[in-house]
């Protein structure tokens, strides 16, 4: 027994150092662009300011001249908001109808749904290319919100099906005994109630629209180009300008990662489509 | 039965959004795979515009398989997949399990653990092979260029000068161009799905049974033998679900492609379609089917086991 004690006391200091440093290890990547965004071009090059620097807030200031970075950004958030509202709306009626009148269908309907999800998007590319030229949406944002919309819209209906899934169906029930309608039903029983599942969803939803990477840079060239594509067409600085690559890079992440610390949870979920629990 | 009516037509439009995103694209891709179109074709100008009449059949097929760029795509494309697979799942048994227990500061390890995953794969990639990987400006470069100071600094030492003149000169790796390409990506991309992997394990072993567990070390299994025939079994269905998910989002990986090499490096599958989609339309069609083949495979596993869970 005096071994285990030894043992149990030697990993109580041991354990939590490791798991510490793994993290700190895993982080860093992160840290060390955050950090670079502070320092001038000239002083990120430098070996011997690797920790020690004094921190300026220019590459910040110069975003705009830099790099054209709002004009990037809005429509990274105009595309993503629109397609995140979309996307809930097409996917709440769905989603409700295949949890509380489920047929014999619905399973069916569910996977097929998936299954889309698996197509390689390269193998589509040049017919997207040739039909969204020909219709004239090629570059909009039209476009970039439709296929934002569709690429995440069976993990949307996925996740939102296995929440709603989770409702007593008695309450749902209720009020239709009480003579509401359909859409009364969704708007006043089901949203309340299912809430913190939609809000999750939805999050989980921008998150993916936001860092989408293929469709984005492949169906826009200024129109509509998004953050991904800005970081794309600047992927080699040839060192010459770490320190507002850096900047604008952590502008283009920093707030997602932030929002995705609150969705851990759903992520399993939404990403394993309920079969890990 | 007008009750079933209301539910149908709540479905309809993503059904009918859906229907359209995979049936309309993917049937052009097919009929294109059969035609003869290239788009900067001087010589045979009906080339240049899709047309039944330019029917190829099985040629462009036949064309793509025998090209050796296409089977150093699809290899490059496992090298890479596979090279993930491992990393991450290995990585993330080890992280699961060593914050699956209670310790000072466990919320801001979860927190840290966790972000790589919601980096954009351009970022992710812009910020790898320039500020880490350069050989020369980059972490890399810096780290190679100290470890050679240091060894030049000990030769001129007393003693142990001449085994240390003896050493050679480490040279930094350049991981732009050729076979490096690849590990780079590998890494980068093991980085951002670490997180993933030890999300879901460690919600799989927060349902483990602990009564077993604690039974097992009053009989005095070691810690190995309690992973090996305990943990290890119980994360079986996890790390199915790991592997099939990142095997469907990796093998569709081209950002990191694109940035890392631009092409100089190891083409993965679909970075040579992305190629093939400047001018021969019809043979990019044809890999692109194969393509969508490749992923079928991974894809029907994957369905299966999903659909079991699905009305539980």
């Amino acid at each position: 027994m005096a071994i285990v004690a030894q043992q149990t006391k030697l990993s109580k200091i041991l354990w939590p150092v490791l798991a510490w440093a793994v993290a700190l290890i895993i982080f860093f990547p992160i840290a060390y662009m955050v950090m670079t965004s502070f320092k001038t071009d000239a002083d990120a090059v430098k070996p011997e300011l690797l920790f020690t620097f004094t921190p300026t807030l220019e590459n910040y200031a110069n975003m705009t001249e830099n790099y054209d970075y709002w004009r990037f950004a809005s429509n990274s958030i105009i595309t993503s908001v629109a397609a995140t509202l979309f996307t809930l709306f097409v996917a709440i009626p769905c989603a409700y109808a295949m949890a509380f009148t489920p047929s014999r269908g619905t399973k069916d309907i569910l996977m097929w749904m998936l299954s889309t999800k698996m197509l390689p998007a390269a193998a589509v590319l040049y017919p997207m290319i040739y039909m969204t030229k020909a219709a004239g949406l090629y570059d909009t944002h039209f476009l970039i919100i439709m296929v934002l919309s569709l690429i995440n819209l069976p993990i949307v209906i996925w996740m939102l099906f296995t929440y709603f899934k989770d409702i007593p169906k008695d309450i749902i029930e209720a009020a239709k005994m009480d003579g509401v309608n359909t859409w009364g039903e969704v708007r006043e029983v089901l949203i309340p109630l299912a809430w913190g599942g939609i809000a999750s969803t939805a999050l989980l939803c921008f998150i993916f629209c936001w860092n989408e990477a293929y469709w984005t840079v492949r169906l826009t060239t200024t129109e509509a180009a998004t953050l991904s594509k800005l970081i794309e067409g600047n992927r080699a600085p040839e060192g010459l300008f770490f320190g507002r690559l850096s900047a604008v890079s952590t502008a283009a992440v920093g707030p997602i990662v932030v929002l995705g610390w609150f969705c851990q949870k759903q992520l399993v979920q939404g990403l394993t489509f309920g079969a890990v629990k | 039965m007008a009750n079933r009516t209301v539910p149908r037509l709540l479905q309809t439009p993503a059904v009918v959004l859906l229907l359209f995103w995979m049936l309309v694209p993917l049937s052009m891709t097919l009929f294109f795979s059969f035609i003869r179109y290239v788009l900067n074709n001087l010589r045979r100008p009906e080339w240049t515009s899709p047309s039944i009449e330019n029917w190829r059949g099985f040629g462009n097929y036949q064309y793509v398989w025998n090209q050796d760029s296409f089977w150093l795509a699809i290899q490059n494309s496992l090298i890479i997949v596979c090279g993930i697979l491992f990393l991450t799942v290995a990585f993330g048994i080890a992280i699961a399990i060593l914050i699956n227990r209670n310790f000072p500061g466990r919320g801001i390890v979860r927190v840290m653990l966790i972000s790589p995953f919601f980096v954009m794969p351009a970022v992710n990639a812009v910020l790898w092979i320039n500020m880490l990987l350069d050989p020369v400006l980059g972490l890399q470069g810096i780290a190679v260029a100290g470890i050679n100071d240091i060894i030049s600094g000990l030769r001129e030492a007393p003693l142990v000068g001449g085994f240390f003149s003896l050493w050679p000169e480490f040279s930094p790796i350049s991981f732009r161009g050729a076979q490096a390409s690849s590990y780079a990506v590998i890494m980068m991309v093991t980085w951002q799905w670490t997180p993933f992997a030890v999300l879901i394990f460690m919600t799989s072993l927060q349902s483990e049974d602990q009564q077993q567990k604690e039974a097992a070390v009053l009989d005095g299994a070691s810690a190995w033998n309690q992973f090996r025939f305990l943990t290890l079994p119980h994360l079986g269905r996890p790390i199915a679900i790991v592997v099939m998910i990142q095997a469907i989002f990796h093998l569709s990986l081209y950002a990191e492609i694109e940035i890392v090499s631009r092409g100089s490096g190891n083409k993965n599958l679909p970075y040579y379609i992305g190629e093939l989609v400047n001018n021969n339309i019809g043979a990019a069609s044809a890999t692109g089917i194969f393509a969508v083949i490749l992923a079928n495979i991974v894809a029907i596993f994957l369905l299966r086991m999903i659909g079991k869970t699905l009305m539980e």
